[in-house]
């Protein structure tokens, strides 16, 4: 009983920290731009991220290890030093372009400019940190998550022509635009395999003392949380692909992204898409700042947990402190942040061979992993996700200046 | 040497398993004639910067000595004094909180965390 509780709780937490401002602008561009022709880097990269997030929640509940730790005490303070630095910057970046995107959906709702938002945001995510049980982020950011189901419902009831959003799931060229159809290709791939939400995982079991017997909850939240949470990724780009590109309009700002709620439900539509993107940032930012928090602790072997009160591990506090600190400052200097989001989704996708090759072979380390090692379809399904990732190493930064 | 690149970068936890930190440096003793022993592992910024980069090692020396928080920059812990050697940590006979390692923890929690309300929740 206990855990199907947590099986269902479990696969809300997956909705709610998979649906993001990445996913959000990724998704809006490419209906916008492509309409359905950009289906199909969503469903790779949903696939991808089943793999990983089922591969760490299997390695935490084993190892009761996480992947900074596990990295670092395998291959040692030499390789990981540079990544960590790397991943640190990634994290604040990410932070920030969560906070912008609450930001802007107050400026939505209240017509007072964003900048007037962040410090209010920062002080609201550092004040959840501070005081919330690991728990209690989780289920309720979780539970709130769901009204991004609103995509979802706007895409069915918008009618799309299901032959051209099935053959968007295939492979294709691009017929004009190349430089912006790869960008969009690899940031939608960047948006979705964020590394913030393989260590909130991995560091999330081992707060909720995983062990052994989840690997079979963790197996179903993996598939049915990631998956969902592709669905209302879907939702988006099909329902971007409706109402905005018939329209022209190609996503310039994040304004532009809230009618596409406007058709579906022409009273409340701007309202209802600014409360999803409020609160799908809003989790996601508790998640990346706290990811941010357990990456720099673990790295240095620090006492750590949301769940200890902070002046337990004041360390790990000072950690995320700062972190919001920095990334509300990085947005106080007036970044677009619509361009952030999407040069951070390509870094985080340049940082994938980083973070998968170094975590993937400890999955096939007998030692740690006995008898849950990695089967043959999770090392196919690893190996080609290595060479993915070099692919997108090499492709993601001429990507960002020739889409730019 | 098989055996120090196992022991470099583990997490060292004390008598009640509450974590230390990582192993940064290892000091070992060379004989002649037999293999090299270690004598004590090393806690800290420094040690574990020598490891990444030599200046690296020069800068957080600096630093150290500017911010001075920490009552030195290398916490040593003599071998004799693991308890236990296993896959997932080093434990050893010390208390945490008491050690050099902790000196950045609890001068935050002074002067930084511990001044905020709700460091401490009440059940």
């Amino acid at each position: 009983m206990k855990k199907g509780l947590q099986l269902a709780l479990g696969i809300l937490t997956a909705i709610g920290g998979f649906f993001d401002i990445g996913n959000l602008v990724t998704a809006a561009q490419a209906g916008a731009t492509f309409r359905f022709q950009l289906l199909w880097p969503l469903l790779l990269g949903t696939i991808i991220v089943i793999f990983l997030v089922e591969m760490s929640g299997r390695f935490a509940a084993m190892s009761g290890k996480t992947i900074p730790e596990a990295v670092r005490e395998h291959f040692g303070v030499r390789f990981w030093a540079v990544p960590f630095v790397v991943l640190v910057l990634l994290h604040l970046l990410t932070l920030a372009a969560e906070i912008g995107g609450i930001a802007f959906a107050m400026q939505l709702v209240t017509g007072i400019a964003f900048q007037a938002w962040v410090l209010p945001i920062g002080i609201l995510i550092w004040l959840f940190l501070w005081r919330a049980t690991f728990s209690a982020i989780e289920y309720s950011t979780a539970s709130l998550g769901l009204v991004t189901l609103c995509f979802v419902v706007a895409a069915v009831m918008l009618h799309p022509p299901r032959a051209d959003v099935l053959s968007g799931m295939l492979p294709s060229l691009p017929t004009d635009d190349a430089a912006k159809y790869w960008l969009y290709a690899v940031s939608i791939v960047g948006a979705l395999i964020a590394p913030y939400l393989f260590y909130f995982y991995s560091s999330g079991a081992v707060e909720d003392e995983w062990d052994r017997t989840y690997v079979g909850v963790n197996r179903a939240v993996a598939v049915m949380g990631m998956s969902f949470g592709a669905v209302i990724t879907a939702g988006l780009i099909v329902a971007a692909a409706m109402v905005l590109h018939p329209r022209h309009i190609g996503v310039e700002s994040i304004n532009q992204v809230a009618f596409v709620l406007t058709d579906t439900f022409p009273a409340w539509g701007f309202t209802l898409f600014a409360v999803s993107m409020a609160i799908a940032c809003l989790g996601a930012a508790l998640e990346v700042a706290l990811s941010l928090a357990y990456t720099v602790s673990q790295t240095f072997g620090w006492r750590w947990g949301e769940d200890l009160e902070p002046a337990k591990d004041a360390r790990f506090a000072m950690a995320y402190t700062c972190g919001v600190l920095l990334a509300s400052l990085v947005m106080l200097l007036g970044l677009d942040p619509l361009k952030l989001t999407i040069y951070t989704m390509a870094l985080n996708a340049m940082m994938l061979p980083v973070v998968s090759v170094p975590f993937l072979l400890l999955m096939n380390d007998g030692r740690i992993m006995h008898d849950r090692r990695n089967g043959p379809i999770s090392n196919t399904a690893a190996a080609l996700i290595v060479v993915l990732s070099f692919v997108l190493f090499v492709v993601s930064i001429p990507l960002v200046m020739l889409g730019s | 040497m098989h055996v120090m690149r196992e022991l470099l970068d583990k997490q060292i936890v004390d008598r009640e398993e509450e974590p230390v930190g990582r192993v940064d440096g290892i000091v070992a003793e060379l004989r002649a004639g037999q293999p090299p022993r270690i004598v004590q592992f090393e806690v800290g910024f420094v040690p574990m910067a020598r490891r990444i980069h030599r200046g690296l090692e020069g800068w957080s020396e600096k630093w150290h000595k500017r911010f001075g928080i920490r009552r030195s920059a290398r916490y040593h812990i003599a071998w004799d004094d693991v308890i236990e050697e296993n896959v997932h940590h080093i434990k050893v006979d010390v208390t945490a909180e008491e050690t050099v390692a902790y000196d950045w923890e609890r001068w935050l929690r002074r002067h930084v965390i511990g001044r905020i309300p709700g460091a401490t929740r009440e059940e």
